[in-house]
C-alpha cells in the first residue's frame, strides 16, 4: 500500500515524522492563528505595531460583541443562509433529475448533452463576469438574493450533473430494468429506487456545494452591493471605515464568517471525503 | 484663537445672510431628488439631517433622498447621471469632476460662486473650477500636513522647521539620534503621492503642479527633475524607514507610536488612529510642510467633498438652494463638527470644534494657503495617470537611481493620455 503507514516505518522515520509533523502543522496554521489572535486584541495593538504579542487587553467580547451588535453582519450571516440553502437544494435537485435522465435513458444527443454539462464546467468564470452582471441588471435582479441564487444553481448544475450521472451510471442498472418490468411508472422509478440509492451521493455534493456557495466572493462582489443582499464573505469588508481598515473586526467578523462551513465540515465529514472520492472511482 | 473669535463674528452676519436667503426660499415646490454617496455611518447620519433641515426650511417640498455605498457610487454615477437623472449628487472636487464636466452631466453653477456668500468659500473655488466655470460646492475636507512627535524634537531641542534648510537640518538630528525623520507605508502607493504633492508645490508652485496634473508639462521637464531631486535629499539621508514599501499607510503607524520615526506626514484622518494607539496631544503635534522655494506660496493637500447638479436636473431652484444651504456657515459649522463628520468646513466664516489639529489646519486652510488646494495625487491627475505615477513615485523612493527610466516612462504614459 501506498503511502506506507506510518506504524510500519523505520524508527527514525517516526521520529522525524513526529517531530516535522507539528512544525509544518503550526506554520500551516499560521495564517489562521493569526486571525484568531487579531481577533481578541483591541485596535490600539494594531497601531503600537503590537501584532504578534500578547493581546495588551483582552477584547474577544468586546469585538465579537461589536460584530454581532453593532454591524450588519447578522444581516450578511442571514444573506449567505438565503443564498446558499436554496442554491444547494436548487442544484443538486435539478442535476439529480439531469443525471438520471442522461445516466439511464439512451437517446439522440444523449452524449452530447451531458458533454455540455462537462464544457461548462471548463469556462473561467471570469470570463462570463460582465455578460451575467449585465443579464442580471436587465432581468432586474442586480444586488437581490434571488439574482444570486438563480445564477449559482445554473451553474453549479453542470458539475453537479457530470457527479449525479456518473454516480447513477455505477448503480446496477438491473434494479431499474426490475422495477421497469413490474410495470412501475418512470417518476417512481426515480423518486423510489433511484433516489433512495443515491443519497450517499446527494449527502456528499449538498455539503460540498454548501462550502463552495458559502466561501464565494467573486460573484457576490460583482453581482450585489449592499446589506440587504450581500452575503457575509464580501461583506466583511464593511469594517473597513473611509480610511481605515478596523483589522480586530475584520478579524473577528472572518472567524464568524468561517464557522459554519467548518462546522458542516464536522458534521458531515464522511459525506465530504466520500464526495471527494466518488468522481474519482468510476 | 484670535481667527476663531472673528469667525463668530462672521457666523453672526452669515447667519443673517442665511436667514435671507430662507425668506425668499418659501416658493420652492415640487420634488428635489438627491443621490448621497455619504454611506458610512455619521455621514450618513449628517446627510439625512442635513435633509431633514432643509425639509423644515421648506416644507412644500417633496425631498427624496437615496444613499448609495461609497465606493459603489464611483461605479454607478455615469449611469445615474444619464438615465433619468437627479438634482443633486455626491461627488469629488479637481479632476476627478472631468469626465461627467466633459460629458455635459453636471451643471454650471458659476452664477451661484458669484454671489457674495460664496466669497467664504474662496480656498476651494481653483478646485471646483474647471475651463474657467464652477460645477459644483465643497462640504467638507481635511487637511495635509507633518504629525510629527513633539516630546522626541523637545528631547532633540529641535523647533518645528520653516524652511528646507531647517528641515534636512532637524532630519539629520533626528537620524543621529537613531531614529527615523519619517514613517511611511507604501505599499499602497498613494502615501507617495502626497510626498510629491508637497515637494512639487512647494519647489515650484501650485500652478506648475496643477499644469503638470492636467497634462501640460513634460514629466522630463527640469523642473520636475529639481523635484525629485530635493525629494532626493531625504532619501539619501535615510529620512524614512526602510522597507516602507512593504507597509499599508496604518502598518507604518507603529514605528511613530514606538518613537522609531518622528514624523508622519499624513492626512488629519490619521490623528484618531495616534490617539487609540496611546499618544496625548502633548506627545503629538502638527506643522505645515516647510517651504523650498521662497517664491512661491504656500499650497496645501486637502481632498474635498462636493456636491453637485446633474445638468438634466428637474429642479434647478431647490437644487441651488440646497447647494446654498450646505455651504453657509452654520450648516458648515454643524455638519464638520467632531461627533458628525469630524473634519473642517469649507466656509471661512465657519467656526470649528475646540481640538489642537483641526483649529491649526482650519487656520492654515482658511489663512495661509495662498498657493491653493490641491486635492492629492490621485484626485488631481487623470485616473490612469494617477496609477502609473504612484508607481513611479514608489520606485523613486526605493531604487532613485532609476529616476530617469521612470520619468520616460512617465511622460510616455502622458504622451498617450492627454493627447
Amino acid at each position: 500500500m501506498f503511502p506506507t503507514p506510518i506504524e510500519k516505518s523505520s524508527r527514525q522515520w517516526q521520529i522525524s515524522y513526529q517531530l516535522i509533523l507539528p512544525l509544518v502543522l503550526i506554520l500551516w496554521l499560521a495564517p489562521l492563528l493569526a486571525v484568531a489572535l487579531f481577533s481578541i486584541k483591541p485596535d490600539a495593538d494594531f497601531v503600537n505595531g503590537n501584532f504578534w504579542g500578547m493581546p495588551s487587553s483582552f477584547e474577544m467580547f468586546n469585538n465579537y460583541g461589536k460584530v454581532f451588535f453593532e454591524s450588519n453582519m447578522p444581516k450578511y450571516l442571514l444573506n449567505s443562509l438565503f443564498i446558499t440553502i436554496p442554491t444547494v437544494i436548487g442544484a443538486v435537485a435539478l442535476s439529480a433529475m439531469a443525471g438520471f435522465a442522461l445516466g439511464v435513458y439512451r437517446f439522440k444527443g444523449n452524449l452530447l448533452i451531458f458533454f455540455m454539462f462537462i464544457a461548462g464546467n471548463f469556462v473561467p468564470f471570469q470570463i462570463l463576469m460582465v455578460p451575467v452582471r449585465d443579464l442580471t441588471i436587465q432581468m432586474g435582479m442586480y444586488d437581490t438574493v434571488a439574482g444570486l441564487v438563480l445564477f449559482h444553481v445554473a451553474f453549479q448544475t453542470g458539475f453537479c450533473t457530470l457527479f449525479m450521472r456518473n454516480f447513477i451510471r455505477a448503480l446496477p442498472f438491473p434494479l431499474i430494468e426490475a422495477a421497469r418490468v413490474e410495470g412501475i411508472a418512470e417518476w417512481k422509478i426515480f423518486w423510489y429506487v433511484v433516489l433512495p440509492l443515491m443519497k450517499p451521493a446527494l449527502a456528499a455534493l449538498a455539503v460540498l456545494i454548501f462550502t463552495f456557495i458559502w466561501n464565494d466572493y467573486f460573484w457576490a462582489v460583482v453581482l450585489t452591493q449592499g446589506p440587504n443582499a450581500q452575503p457575509v464573505t464580501a461583506g466583511i469588508t464593511e469594517f473597513n471605515s473611509q480610511f481605515r481598515a478596523a483589522y480586530h473586526l475584520m478579524s473577528a467578523g472572518s472567524i464568524v464568517a468561517a464557522l459554519p462551513p467548518v462546522l458542516m465540515f464536522f458534521i458531515m465529514q464522511k459525506h465530504f471525503i466520500a464526495g471527494l472520492t466518488l468522481g474519482a472511482v468510476k | 484663537m484670535h481667527s476663531i473669535k472673528t469667525s463668530f463674528a462672521a457666523l453672526a452676519a452669515a447667519s443673517i445672510a442665511a436667514s435671507a436667503a430662507m425668506a425668499d426660499g418659501h416658493a420652492l415646490s415640487g420634488d428635489l431628488k438627491i443621490i448621497s454617496d455619504m454611506s458610512n455611518p455619521a455621514p450618513r447620519a449628517v446627510m439625512e439631517g442635513m435633509v431633514a433641515d432643509f425639509k423644515e426650511m421648506h416644507p412644500d417640498l417633496n425631498i427624496e433622498l437615496t444613499i448609495v455605498d461609497r465606493e459603489a457610487w464611483k461605479t454607478q454615477i455615469r449611469n445615474a447621471l444619464s438615465a433619468n437623472p437627479p438634482d443633486v449628487v455626491n461627488w469629488y472636487a479637481a479632476n476627478r469632476m472631468k469626465p461627467y464636466v466633459d460629458a455635459g452631466l453636471f451643471a454650471d453653477i458659476s452664477d451661484l460662486w458669484a454671489e457674495p456668500e460664496f466669497e467664504a468659500l474662496a480656498s476651494t473655488k481653483g478646485a471646483m473650477t474647471l475651463d474657467g466655470k464652477q460645477w459644483g460646492v465643497p462640504y467638507t475636507y481635511y487637511q495635509w500636513g507633518v504629525y510629527y512627535r513633539k516630546d522626541i524634537y523637545e528631547e532633540l531641542g529641535l523647533e518645528e522647521p520653516a524652511t528646507w534648510e531647517e528641515e534636512l537640518a532637524n532630519c539629520q538630528a533626528i537620524l543621529d539620534s537613531g531614529r527615523k525623520c519619517y514613517t511611511i507605508g507604501s505599499k499602497f502607493l498613494w502615501t507617495a503621492g502626497g510626498w510629491f504633492d508637497y515637494i512639487n508645490s512647494r519647489t515650484n508652485g501650485y500652478d506648475f503642479h496643477i499644469a503638470l496634473a492636467s497634462g501640460e508639462v513634460e514629466w522630463t521637464d527640469d523642473r520636475v527633475k529639481q523635484t525629485f531631486a530635493n525629494w532626493r535629499q531625504l532619501i539619501d539621508m535615510g529620512a524614512f524607514i526602510d522597507d516602507h514599501q512593504t507597509y499599508s499607510w496604518q502598518e507604518a503607524m507603529p514605528f511613530m507610536v514606538n518613537g522609531e520615526a518622528a514624523a508622519y506626514l499624513m492626512g488629519n484622518f490619521s490623528v484618531a488612529a495616534f490617539r487609540e494607539g496611546g499618544l496625548t496631544d502633548d506627545q503629538l503635534d502638527f506643522y505645515q510642510f516647510p517651504v523650498i522655494n521662497p517664491d512661491v506660496d504656500y499650497a496645501e493637500d486637502a481632498p474635498t467633498d462636493t456636491f453637485h447638479i446633474a445638468s438634466g436636473a428637474q429642479n434647478m431652484d431647490a437644487a441651488k438652494e440646497f447647494l446654498r444651504f450646505v455651504t453657509s456657515a452654520d450648516n458648515q459649522t454643524k455638519i464638520n463638527s467632531g461627533d458628525a463628520l469630524g473634519q473642517l468646513p469649507v466656509n471661512a466664516n465657519s467656526s470649528i470644534d475646540n481640538d489642537k489639529f483641526l483649529a491649526e489646519g482650519f487656520e492654515m486652510l482658511s489663512n495661509n494657503a495662498g498657493g491653493g488646494i490641491m486635492q492629492f495625487f490621485d484626485r488631481d491627475f487623470d485616473a490612469e495617470m494617477a496609477s502609473v505615477g504612484m508607481e513611479g513615485l514608489q520606485e523613486f523612493m526605493v531604487f532613485p537611481d532609476n529616476l530617469d527610466d521612470i520619468l520616460a516612462r512617465l511622460e510616455e504614459t502622458r504622451q498617450r493620455i492627454y493627447n
